[in-house]
């Protein structure tokens, strides 16, 4: 019997002994009478998303007034290097979703903001401070908002906010900053038309920010043109197929492509098609959206391309046995290329500039970021750099445009390369590549329709293939 | 714009006043509600056109504005609103077409268009410095939209890889961008896009302002549901131009009356089903 209750002194003991030490590691986190619930700054770079610290920005604090206490005064503090001076303090507070009448006056010191209420504070509100105009350290890092606050029985510690993460100044932002400083800049932006469409300032950071989205735009439009081709080259073959059925898929195809806005395509495939549980990456549904918007023009613009070239050609193949597909593949594709390279090139274009419309469905491509510049700043300059980075492209694609039109109307006049008499081992040589076929094919167009072409070079070619 | 279907257009503006109504909200930043106008300037005032107090707004927020799907008209508690504050003000209601929410506060601005802008526009300091904001006539919040069914809260909404939709320039972007920094915020032109992409699953969640966010799920899309309100306390107020102070002390007064007869109340019953 005894032994039995010395065993239970030892398990009382033991009890007792844990219930000290669970106690005794709760205590500390339950003291608060005012609950940080969070502090948040809103991103203050220039056309970024980061907190730089330094410069002016928001900082957000919230609290709740837990049951039973009241508060009246909160006294935040940042770290040493940040400072409230010059800030303004907008105290909400909340009963639920409703606004309480609570007002109160906030006192910046330094690296200090105490705000004192009004009247106490009631249990159960949550307190929400906005101060516009603050600064981070300029160091940057994790920065922590600690604080007191007064209830009841005085002054206690608030509960350190989550760290907000900041950076230090970057080169960029301080190359604003100087512009910011200089009095040409200033001159220049009272201008209200300079100052709304190519205010140096944004032109500086939205050419930074919107580098990536730029960069999408020509991932999305290169990736996406060789399968439009591909797609052009069947769907142009089927058109000009001698069984209807086929014809008429094609035709389907091209018309409700080439009919409907590339908008409504986007909005179809992006919201469709998840619908039907077919899930696709956003940048992988762009990318085939414009392929196959670009396809339906293609067709037509092959389908034309094959059709403008002379039924001689075909002629003359026959004539040399060769089969439709050695005809096609040998003789009259090549010719079409050279004559499409233009319009192609024209097509090119238009679905890069066609990229912009997928900002519509959340693709954050180059519009996207200009859009979202311009809303946040209220400045249209964004859009001025998005049109310079879009001009990047098409000027030069223009350009060779207008070259190879002007090279191929030199050519149609019969200024192209032509072999002469005494290299004709040269020619034969060069027969081998695709390339040179090109270039026979020329000489062959030169000399117009209806005409056949020289029998012997054209034999060695049949050969070859 | 005129060539395009009613339908069509009522389409496209839906989202693109659900997207302004964010905008509307998503400015509200910092600052005191103002009434920093001398009110002793009351009385006045200029108007457009004589006799008749000229609001714009975007159509496309309800249920703070949108238009009528048969007759085209303008309506909504914004549009009560305005009626209201005219009766009080001895003048006539015109309205003029739904026109962008960020163009709003350049028109006012630049003055001869319209006397004001109502529009479920938040207080911003922003605002503030270009246009006279009246007194806040409604509060507003923000929320979290998803869908049903969706197991995210807000904590794994804050994740890599998550998207999280929000109309650009609102304060509902602010708050996405400052309060879920992980996760990648995808700012869209209109609240509807925003809808239809987390109903497809294209994104993860949105947040909107929590009225128009109600009013949409229980409407339109009663696939979403509002994952957490999120309390901001913003505050909606009226635009009018800074060379014309007697016209915003007027529309205090105005708020003022309609606060203790009992018109801000009737209107706010009728569009919210209690006072709000």
């Amino acid at each position: 019997m005894s032994r039995f209750r010395r065993g239970h002194v030892v398990a009382r003991s033991c009890l007792f002994v844990a219930l000290l030490l669970a106690a005794a590691l709760l205590m500390p986190s339950e003291a608060y009478a005012l609950t940080t619930n969070k502090a948040t700054a809103r991103p203050n770079e220039n056309g970024g998303s980061n907190v730089i610290g330094g410069l002016a920005t928001r900082l957000t604090w919230e609290g709740t007034v837990e049951d039973g206490e009241s508060v009246s005064s909160v006294t935040l503090v940042l770290p040493e290097g940040g400072t409230f001076a010059g800030s303004s303090t907008k105290i909400t507070a909340l009963d639920g979703l409703d606004r309480a009448a609570v007002d109160g006056f906030a006192t910046a010191n330094d690296n200090q903001l105490v705000v004192v209420f009004s009247q106490p504070v009631d249990e159960g509100l949550l307190i929400r401070l906005e101060v516009e105009g603050m600064a981070f350290p300029s160091e940057g890092g994790d920065v922590v908002v600690s604080g007191t606050y007064e209830n009841a029985s005085g002054t206690q510690q608030l509960a350190d906010s989550k760290p907000i993460s900041t950076i230090a100044n970057t080169s960029l932002q301080m190359l604003v900053a100087t512009l910011d400083e200089m009095e040409a800049v200033q001159a220049w932006n009272s201008n209200p038309f300079l100052g709304m469409f190519f205010k140096p300032q944004l032109l500086v950071t939205a050419f930074s920010s919107l580098l990536p989205g730029w960069l999408l735009c020509l991932v999305i439009v290169v990736v996406a043109y060789p399968f439009a081709i591909a797609l052009g080259l069947v769907f142009a073959f089927m058109k000009i197929s001698r069984h209807r059925l086929v014809r008429a898929i094609a035709i389907v195809y091209i018309n409700v492509l080439r009919g409907t806005p590339l908008f409504l395509q986007i909005y179809i495939m992006f919201f469709g098609l998840p619908m039907m549980n077919v899930n696709i990456d956003n940048n992988v549904l762009g990318v085939i959206v414009i392929a196959i918007n670009a396809s339906a023009y293609l067709a037509e613009i092959f389908r034309a391309g094959i059709q403008s070239i002379p039924q001689g050609q075909y002629e003359a193949a026959s004539s040399l046995g060769m089969s439709y597909f050695q005809t096609m593949f040998n003789i009259i594709l090549p010719q079409t290329i050279r004559r499409v390279i233009p319009t192609v090139t024209s097509d090119f274009i238009t679905s890069y500039k066609d990229t912009s419309l997928l900002s519509s469905v959340g693709v954050m491509e180059l519009m996207m970021f200009a859009k979202n510049l311009t809303s946040v700043s209220g400045n249209m300059t964004p859009y001025v750099a998005a049109a310079i980075f879009y001009l990047i492209v098409t000027l030069p694609l223009i350009k060779v445009v207008t070259y190879i039109e002007n090279r191929m109307a030199h050519a149609e006049r019969g200024g192209g390369p032509r072999p002469k008499a005494g290299e004709r081992s040269a020619v034969e040589e060069a027969a081998s590549d695709d390339l040179a076929a090109a270039e026979l094919s020329t000489h062959f167009e030169g000399l117009g329709e209806g005409q056949l072409a020289p029998v012997p070079v054209f034999a060695r070619m049949a050969q070859e293939v | 714009m005129s060539t395009i279907s009613r339908r069509q257009f009522l389409a496209t503006a839906a989202l693109s006043l659900g997207t302004m109504g964010l905008v509307a909200c998503g400015g509200a930043s910092s600052g005191d509600t103002g009434t920093d106008t001398a009110a002793d300037a009351a009385a006045e005032y200029t108007l457009v056109n004589e006799g008749k107090l000229t609001c714009i707004s975007n159509l496309y927020f309800p249920p703070f504005e949108s238009m009528d799907e048969t007759t085209g008209e303008p309506v909504g508690f914004d549009i009560d609103v305005s009626k209201a504050l005219a009766e009080h003000m001895g003048l006539e209601v015109n309205w003029l077409p739904s026109q962008a929410f960020d163009s709003l506060v350049p028109t006012i601005k630049a003055g001869g268009t319209a006397d004001i802008a109502i529009a479920g526009m938040t207080i911003t300091d922003a605002r503030k410095a270009e246009v006279d904001m009246s007194d806040p006539y409604v509060d507003s919040n923000q929320s979290v939209v998803t869908k049903v069914g969706s197991e995210d809260t807000l904590d794994t909404l804050n994740a890599e890889g998550k998207k999280i939709a929000v109309q650009a320039g609102t304060t509902g972007a602010d708050w996405a961008t400052e309060n879920l920094p992980n996760a990648t915020i995808v700012p869209l032109d209109d609240i509807i896009s925003a809808m239809n992409g987390v109903l497809t699953g294209s994104y993860d969640g949105l947040v909107t302002d929590l009225p128009v966010a109600g009013y949409q799920i229980k409407n339109s899309f009663t696939d979403l549901q509002i994952l957490e309100p999120i309390p901001t306390g913003e505050q909606y107020g009226i635009a009018v131009s800074k060379d014309n102070p007697g016209l915003t002390a007027a529309i205090n007064q105005a708020l003022a009356d309609m606060e203790a007869d009992g018109t801000m109340a009737a209107i706010e019953t009728e569009w919210f089903g209690a006072e709000v």
